[in-house]
């Protein structure tokens, strides 16, 4: 695996980010690039064609082999969609040695719409009528929660807080700063009832992957990670989130809250044989606080209205019963969406090595990267060791 | 939280027209969404050209509807930013509410809020769907969208 650090990189193209994950995906596997047998990687929306075809264009710069290049796009689910193509290209035998990449450059300020259609694209309608940044819909569902389940200003302070210790310990994190509670309840209100510190930035970076069939793993380690499952699920019929882009959603729940999530773990659950109790470590998807408490419930980590009890009784910290987002999370590093599946693969690949000194997870041996995605997608992936 | 002056809904005066068609109309009794529901499966979906059905449904029988002027609030929040294009108003209206609106039929719509301060705001009270002013065009038209009030009644 390798990363490019996270951050605003106005300077550098989508390539300059891709071009360096991916030159350290190869070094730190000792592989030459020559070995890769197909490449995996997430299109890159804000780069025009080229970003569409992002996979071309990184495989240029390290010379074209005439393998089989697909891009591919799933919101914040692209680069989960990327590491499940390349699973799946092994799985099938078609190929030994798979490359996944993400890389992103947000653009400055909102993430807006991409097209000028109403009548086949929600994205606009929810811009021109309503104005509904993503945070709006965040926010709807926090309000909702704070309702059902009594969750407190300091409860979705607290994120933050802890959020803040592990990114301040990790080297390729955006904000490196540690909060207090009082420092995020007196941060600027943007969306009541989520301040500033709640809502997570938009990032620019970029994460390398490369996948290796099990047989032939102890050629490259000693010590190989495994992909126990690695799944994508999809929103289910009367799910009552009020999801991303659109203006409505069923009164009546027939399904789960972020069913997407519910089904991508479901099948990682199915597939591995793993459950949420043998799970050391849970990278999930902070693009809020209120993520951050609903994913432990849609995962399965706890009860209904019992993850703001984990998040005060330390059951999530590193050294609790799961440590969440030892990577500091979405808080720390901010959505790079094409990259940030991948990356929190990523973080988890190093946790089950044992590379992430002041902030390791001892003896970690089984972790899980959750995803979150615009319009009802989702990735979930296993690892174990 | 607090918030600055509440957004005004419109008044009688000046011709309005709807920023995109398709979306709400208003008669004598007020104003209403225009949603559809599919004959077979009972799904109502907003707006009524994005189609949405049961799995397994024969997907026959779809019929326009007007939903019911009013409902109950399900969710709301309150905005300290500007909302970025292609948002069109010729004004600042900052802090705005939005509300998400449950209604009889069973589906819920999200919407500006106006002529309400954030203290009125409570989960479950009655909100009214009306118009609300984006700008005036250079034919002097009124350019709205649809939005929220607490219900009067």
């Amino acid at each position: 695996m390798g990363l490019h650090s996270w951050g605003k990189f106005p300077q550098k193209t989508f390539v300059d980010l891709g071009k360096e994950a991916i030159a350290k995906a190869l070094s730190e596997a000792r592989i030459e690039w020559k070995e890769i047998e197909t490449i995996c990687s997430g299109i890159y929306i804000w780069g025009g064609n080229a970003g569409h075809l992002s996979g071309q264009y990184l495989a240029s710069v390290f010379g074209e082999t005439g393998v089989p290049i697909v891009n591919v796009y799933n919101a914040c689910a692209t680069g989960a969609s990327a590491l499940r193509l390349a699973y799946l290209s092994i799985a099938s035998g078609q190929v030994d040695v798979a490359l996944a990449v993400g890389v992103d450059l947000s653009p400055e300020g909102f993430l807006t719409a991409k097209s000028d259609n109403p009548r086949q694209d929600r994205d606009v309608l929810r811009w021109r009528m309503v104005g509904m940044p993503n945070p709006t819909y965040w926010a709807l569902e926090c309000r909702k929660r704070m309702l059902k389940h009594g969750t407190t200003e300091e409860d979705l302070a607290r994120v933050k807080v802890l959020l803040s210790q592990y990114g301040a310990q990790n080297p390729n994190a955006r904000y490196k700063k540690v909060y207090t509670v009082e420092e995020v309840l007196t941060s600027k209100m943007v969306c009541d009832p989520l301040r500033l510190y709640e809502v997570c930035a938009t990032s620019d970076g970029a994460a390398a992957l490369i996948l290796c069939a099990a047989s032939k793993a102890r050629q490259y380690t000693s010590k190989p990670v495994t992909i126990a499952a690695t799944t994508i699920g999809s929103a289910i019929y009367g799910d009552p989130t009020l999801r991303i882009s659109a203006l409505s959603a069923p009164a009546k729940a027939e399904a789960p809250l972020l069913s997407e999530s519910y089904s991508s773990s479901q099948q990682a659950y199915r597939l591995s044989g793993i459950g949420p109790e043998d799970i050391d470590i849970l990278e999930l998807p902070d693009n809020s606080s209120w993520h951050y408490l609903q994913y432990l419930e849609t995962c399965g980590f706890c009860g209904d209205g019992e993850a703001e009890r984990m998040l005060k009784d330390g059951e999530t910290k590193i050294g609790g019963r799961i440590a969440v987002c030892p990577s500091g999370g979405f808080s720390s590093f901010g959505e790079a969406i094409g990259a940030q599946a991948v990356w929190q693969v990523a973080e988890v690949i190093m946790q089950l090595r044992g590379q992430c000194g002041p902030r390791q997870v001892e003896g970690a041996k089984v972790g899980m990267a959750q995803t979150y995605g615009l319009m009802g997608n989702s990735g979930t992936t296993i690892l174990k060791v | 939280m607090g918030g600055g002056a509440a957004l005004e809904g419109d008044g009688k005066e000046g011709k309005k027209v709807p920023a995109l068609p398709d979306l709400f109309t208003w008669n004598e009794d007020g104003v209403h969404l225009m949603s559809a529901r599919c004959g077979s499966c009972g799904t109502y979906f907003f707006p009524m050209y994005h189609e949405q059905h049961k799995p397994g449904c024969s997907r026959e029988g779809i019929e326009k509807v007007l939903l019911h002027k009013e409902g109950r609030l399900a969710s709301y929040t309150i905005q300290y930013y500007m909302p970025p294009p292609p948002f069109k108003t010729d004004r600042d209206i900052t802090p705005y509410m939005i509300g998400l609106v449950e209604f009889p039929e069973g589906i819920q719509i999200a919407g500006i809020v106006v002529d309400c301060t954030p203290d009125r705001l409570k989960m479950g009270v009655g909100m009214e769907t009306v118009t609300f002013t984006l700008y005036r065009d250079q034919e002097g038209q009124d350019i709205v969208t649809w939005a929220f009030r607490p219900a009067k009644s």
